[in-house]
């Protein structure tokens, strides 16, 4: 629409004459863009560079750092730690797909039916994404507690054994992923009932009347025109759960036998703990490797719809 | 977007039909279970914050405490320093949403109004940043912030080592794009022939025009800076300067669990409160 209104900047031909007063607006736009561009460069794309450039490099923080060529690599390749923590994420990422990537849709789906208390339900739900997450996961750290925790007393009282949440290496990850699914539902809730209000009601009621039952219309309407919201969620949980950090950092630091190791996690103590930070660049580059691979399906996915999800 | 039609995928009739109503009474039903299980938490939190110190380790389900101790929420307050702790939030999150806010809205004014030669560039650098997790670059970006290129400044211990590089957020950078490329023609050329310059129209129409987005925009950024935690983790080493996620992490070891969990729950009172409030913008989700 806008394209229409204004001829004279999307189509150049003829030519106009250029002013003075032409290229005086042009700097001056850039005027107004300058303070953003200079702050990108130096927040985003100076760090961008610079990780690539530290991953071939001992850094050194106080002299000269120096070229050490692929050597931070075969190290970070050599380290057990590096799949170990590699493994760990793509067994996050099918747990969480597993137990939490359709809890959002059913949810969605029956706060969508009910007349009454649907934004109640919808404000519930959101509320655990609004907390925040270092503080929630001290709560959860309690209600995991081995002796004396909630849950373990909860067991107990209906006559099931106790059980050691976070520090038996089967359990820990499934318990993480409950307070993942518990944090993060509520904001693809309210993405997926977004999806399934703009679904105008004559479709339903036109299937009603060819005798298409209401699972029937989920089924062939209400799935199908959702989908593409749901490949655009299920990206984006990769992506989130690819950088887990907070989780294990809080709760299990990475234990019991290093079941919850994330790399980031790794990143973290590489950099920050032992300050060996040509390592961790080498980790932050197979993190943007492989984040990044994600990352742009997700966005080009998000483009191509007319609105964004944010 | 079409709003809530008074239907779902059953229709009225269906839905007071008896089968009907058996389902729609098992979605109730499974929801409100949903519900306790996602306020359980709190409830947690709030009654062990209660607690006197023997009684919080005492084992079994006792949800609520013999004798309420409101007093450690006082105490919790007052030891914790939470006036601080939630002043310091304040300041981090608040001046985090205004450099967004300013820097997001001089971008998409510049891609959707001026679009100077060149502006595609732009535009596609800040898509690039989008794909590029914040993750990937951490421990160069730390570095920065601890010695600025150029005038080689340290910004650890300082909120500027926040706000810096919370300002850079290409989400909002693009749906305020499409928000002011919503804003109609007319009252530009309007505007263009009472002469006025960008800078006035910027002002004067744009922001005005757009405010609502932005303050919706602004509290969801609010909320979500409100609970960052591995940045300011690195940023805000002095105790004085830290916020609520990274003071109460760091307390964990050193006071009684009851205590801590009453900090706890005051910490998640101000969310909830803005939860309230954005409600009403949630009509259909938070899709722009």
């Amino acid at each position: 629409m806008t394209t229409l209104a204004n001829p004279s900047l999307d189509t150049p031909s003829p030519r106009p004459p250029r002013s003075r007063n032409f290229w005086k607006k042009q700097a001056l736009s850039y005027l107004v863009i300058l303070p953003t561009l200079l702050i990108f460069a130096v927040m985003t794309f100076g760090p961008i560079l610079t990780t690539i450039v530290y991953s071939f490099q001992e850094v050194n923080l106080t002299r000269a750092s120096e070229w050490v060529g692929l050597h931070n690599y075969v190290r970070m390749f050599g380290n057990p730690l590096f799949y170990t923590a590699w493994k760990n994420i793509a067994v996050f990422l099918i747990i969480s797909i597993l137990m939490g990537f359709m809890v959002p849709v059913f949810l969605a789906l029956m706060v969508n039916e009910l007349r009454h208390f649907g934004r109640f339900f919808q404000t519930i739900v959101y509320l655990p994404s609004l907390i925040p997450i270092a503080v929630a996961l001290l709560v959860w750290r309690q209600i995991y507690a081995p002796d004396g925790g909630v849950l373990n007393s909860l067991l107990n009282s209906i006559g099931l054994p106790a059980q050691l949440w976070l520090q038996n290496p089967d359990l820990a990850k499934p318990a993480i992923v409950v307070i993942m699914t518990w944090l993060g539902a509520g904001g693809s809730v309210l993405i997926y009932l977004s999806a399934l209000q703009e679904i105008p009601t004559e479709i339903y009621e036109a299937a009603e009347l060819d005798g298409f039952s209401p699972w029937q219309r989920i089924w062939y309407i209400t799935l199908p025109l959702i989908s593409s919201r749901m490949q655009i969620m299920l990206l984006l949980q990769i992506i989130v759960v690819g950088q887990v950090f907070t989780e294990p950092f809080i709760l299990t630091t990475g234990g019991p036998a290093n079941s919850t190791v994330t790399p980031v996690l790794e990143l973290y103590r590489t950099a920050f703990e032992r300050s060996d930070f040509g390592l961790a660049s080498a980790w932050s580059v197979s993190l943007l490797v492989v984040l990044s691979l994600f990352s742009i399906v997700y966005v080009r996915l998000s483009l191509g719809r007319e609105s964004i999800q944010y | 977007m079409k709003a809530t039609a008074n239907r779902g995928v059953m229709s009225i009739v269906e839905g007071r039909s008896l089968k009907g109503r058996l389902v729609l009474g098992l979605f109730f039903a499974i929801l409100v279970l949903t519900g306790i299980i996602i306020i359980f938490p709190f409830f947690f939190s709030f009654t062990a914050g209660l607690k006197n110190s023997t009684e919080i380790y005492r084992p079994g389900v006792n949800l609520w405490p013999a004798s309420p101790d409101w007093g450690n929420y006082v105490e919790a307050w007052r030891r914790f320093n939470m006036t601080r702790m939630f002043w310091n939030t304040f300041v981090v999150a608040g001046g985090g949403v205004l450099a967004q806010l300013v820097v997001s809205s001089l971008a998409a004014f510049f891609l959707s109004r001026l679009k100077p030669i060149g502006s595609n560039l732009v535009m596609v650098l800040i898509l690039i940043t989008m794909t590029i997790p914040r993750i990937a670059y951490l421990v160069p970006l730390y570095m920065t912030l601890a010695k600025l290129p150029f005038i080689n400044t340290s910004l650890i211990n300082t909120f500027w080592g926040l706000w810096l590089p919370y300002a850079v957020n290409p989400f909002m950078i693009l749906v305020l794009k499409n928000a002011f490329d919503s804003i109609p023609r007319q009252i530009y050329d309007a505007a263009e022939v009472d002469g006025a310059t960008e800078t006035r129209i910027f002002l004067q129409f744009t922001i005005p025009l757009s405010a609502s987005i932005m303050l919706v925009l602004g509290l969801l950024s609010f909320i979500g800076l409100w609970g960052d935690f591995l940045l300011p983790l690195l940023v805000l080493r002095d105790s004085s300067m830290q916020t609520v996620s990274v003071r109460l992490f760091n307390l964990t070891r050193d006071f009684p669990m009851n205590l801590h969990m009453a900090g706890s729950f005051i910490a998640m009172i101000p969310p909830m409160f803005a939860a309230i409030f954005l409600q009403r913008y949630m009509k259909g989700g938070l899709t722009f």
